[in-house]
């Protein structure tokens, strides 16, 4: 039976993959604080294939053969996005540039620890809870503020501060005549807390997060890498403004053409197999 | 199988949603205090694809399952309270909010409230006879009016016949005539503490919605200097739409709006190239 065919049908649904987290990232170009997926491919194992039934001193082996491809992972690229002025005294963006000991992280937050192994930079979310209770993450800071005075995401989960409570603003103080200090304290006009600070999480690891949609990440199994930001690391939440979504438009654009001829190619290779099995079906040993 | 071609028709969809409201921003940039309606995008909730433990490979950055997204959805449609431009009119009907606050007007019989900043007022003869202080729309502005036995009732102003109006920045009106000023009363401020849960209702004014309690919403306030809120009798207050504004981000939905639907033609092409496997 010709392989190359079973091989050619997992290239094209590993592209139509690729195309679908492409077009998710398009529709999310102007959603704040989104990161970028990217679909990671990966080639089945390589096997080795070796001629049977062959009689004399011929060499057997063929040679190695990977049979197929598939989609591995979503991988959400947590780089920075831009920053975008609202002047809404309810946007908050975080600015988020951790630093850790001897790793120097390259542009696309990578490092190579001492051991060779790869180390990604951790980063700062704002902490949620969502209305089953349980804690997200987001970096998604339009916040909206409801009659009862709780500071809330556009999902309806709560902004949580660093009591581990929801963040509510006392009644009949408005959130523009509030200032957010550099260790993310409300204070009013006069400089006085007003007793409320954000919870802002510092997630070793943001690979172990599981996108989770309404901006919001989890880890996939409860508990991670994850615990709140202290003094003196670098990372800044800003009032009134909102973080940009990171995907890059151009991109975007190339990588929806590629994976089409991609699945284009893949396709023409099926109809090319189909060409062979109904040559051999139809006409070898025809008579007449 | 089509996710893709979903995920770029709700979208598009979405995007649809935010360049109705900017057409809705720039038909306004004239009108006497509108104030910008603002909207955000979210991404919709995502699935995983399960993948069996055998998928956890050397090189693998993120936990088993594959995620898929859907799309984006508009959230959080609200005003944004910020001052508009003042202009001078001359007219001694027409008043400026200057700073956080808002009129209240009373939009039917029963009393129920709206809040407006669009101080362009008139003065209507109501139907018992009296000279009113009301918006362009007829409904009440609602004052603070001294009774004959003392106190204050919260009801529109009455104009008395042959006196001219006169507001001062605290929001005190007076009525005065060659010979003689009276005090008719002080016109009510609310200040938003909470300005999403003002809703933008029809002519030009702000509602709360049933289920909220109000006074959270807004409380009464007095002009002062240390609220900074004053009142400009003469002016009024322009849009705060900012057209330049506006047109960067009807771009930028226009152009996303394209990608969505160049995914979506390409999602297209991908399922005619599934169906002509074969001829």
């Amino acid at each position: 039976m010709l392989r190359g065919l079973y091989t050619a049908a997992a290239g094209m649904t590993t592209q139509q993959r690729r195309h679908d987290t492409v077009t998710n990232n398009i529709s999310n170009i102007n959603t704040p604080g989104y990161k970028q997926a990217n679909a990671v491919s990966r080639s089945f194992p390589e096997m080795l294939l070796r001629m049977t039934g062959v009689e004399g001193a011929q060499r057997t082996e063929i040679g190695r053969w990977t049979s197929a491809v598939f989609a591995e992972e979503s991988l959400s690229i947590h780089l920075q996005g831009d920053l975008m002025q609202t002047n809404q005294s309810s946007d908050f963006a975080i600015v988020s540039n951790i630093e850790v000991d001897g790793l120097a992280f390259d542009a696309s937050g990578k490092a190579i620890g001492p051991d060779g192994e790869a180390v990604f930079q951790p980063q700062a979310f704002f902490t949620v809870q969502d209305r089953n209770g349980e804690i997200r993450y987001t970096r998604g800071g339009r916040f909206t503020l409801d009659g009862e005075g709780n500071l809330l995401t556009g999902d309806g989960s709560n902004v949580l501060g660093t009591n581990g409570q929801p963040i509510r603003i006392p009644a009949g103080v408005s959130l523009d005549s509030l200032v957010l200090t550099e260790d993310q304290r409300f204070v009013d006009g006069e400089g006085n807390d007003i007793g409320v600070q954000l919870l802002i999480s510092r997630i070793e690891n943001p690979n172990e997060l599981v996108r989770e949609g309404n901006g919001n990440f989890r880890f996939k199994d409860g508990d991670g890498a994850v615990r709140p930001t202290a003094a003196g690391e670098r990372f800044e939440v800003r009032q009134g403004y909102v973080e940009r979504s990171n995907v890059d438009s151009a991109q975007a654009a190339v990588d929806l053409m590629a994976a089409l001829r991609a699945y284009e190619a893949n396709q023409k290779v099926i109809q090319f197999y189909d060409s062979s099995l109904q040559k051999a079906a139809n006409e070898i040993g025809r008579i007449g | 199988m089509n996710a893709s071609m979903i995920n770029a028709m709700v979208s598009m969809n979405a995007l649809q949603q935010k360049l109705d409201l900017i057409a809705d921003n720039i038909a306004n940039v004239d009108t006497v205090g509108y104030k910008r309606k603002e909207a955000t995008f979210e991404d919709l909730l995502t699935n995983l694809k399960a993948q069996p433990e055998t998928f956890q490979q050397p090189g693998r950055l993120t936990p088993l399952d594959f995620n898929q997204g859907w799309g984006a959805r508009v959230t959080m449609i609200q005003p944004n309270l910020a001052q508009g431009p003042l202009k001078a009119t001359g007219s001694a009907t027409d008043i400026a909010i200057e700073g956080n606050a808002l009129f209240e007007v009373q939009v039917d019989q029963a009393g129920n409230r709206a809040y407006t900043r669009n101080g362009a007022f008139q003065l209507t003869v109501n139907a018992g006879g009296d000279t009113i202080l009301t918006t362009e729309d007829g409904y009440p502005v609602i004052a603070n009016v001294p009774l004959a036995g003392g106190g204050t009732a919260e009801q529109p102003v009455i104009v008395p016949e042959g006196f001219s109006l006169v507001v001062e920045s605290d929001g005190t009106v007076l009525a005065t005539s060659a010979s003689e000023t009276r005090t008719l009363g002080r016109i009510k401020l609310l200040q938003a503490s909470r300005p999403a849960a003002l809703t933008p209702v029809a002519d030009n004014l702000f509602a709360i919605a049933q289920g909220i309690n109000v006074d959270d919403v807004v409380q009464a306030v007095v002009p002062n200097a240390d609220n900074r809120i004053s009142l400009r009798q003469g002016y009024l207050e322009q849009s705060n739409v900012q057209f330049a504004d506006e047109m960067t981000e009807l771009i930028s939905v226009q152009r996303a709006y394209q990608l969505a639907a160049r995914a979506l033609s390409s999602s297209d092409q991908m399922m005619g190239m599934a169906n002509a496997l074969r001829a």
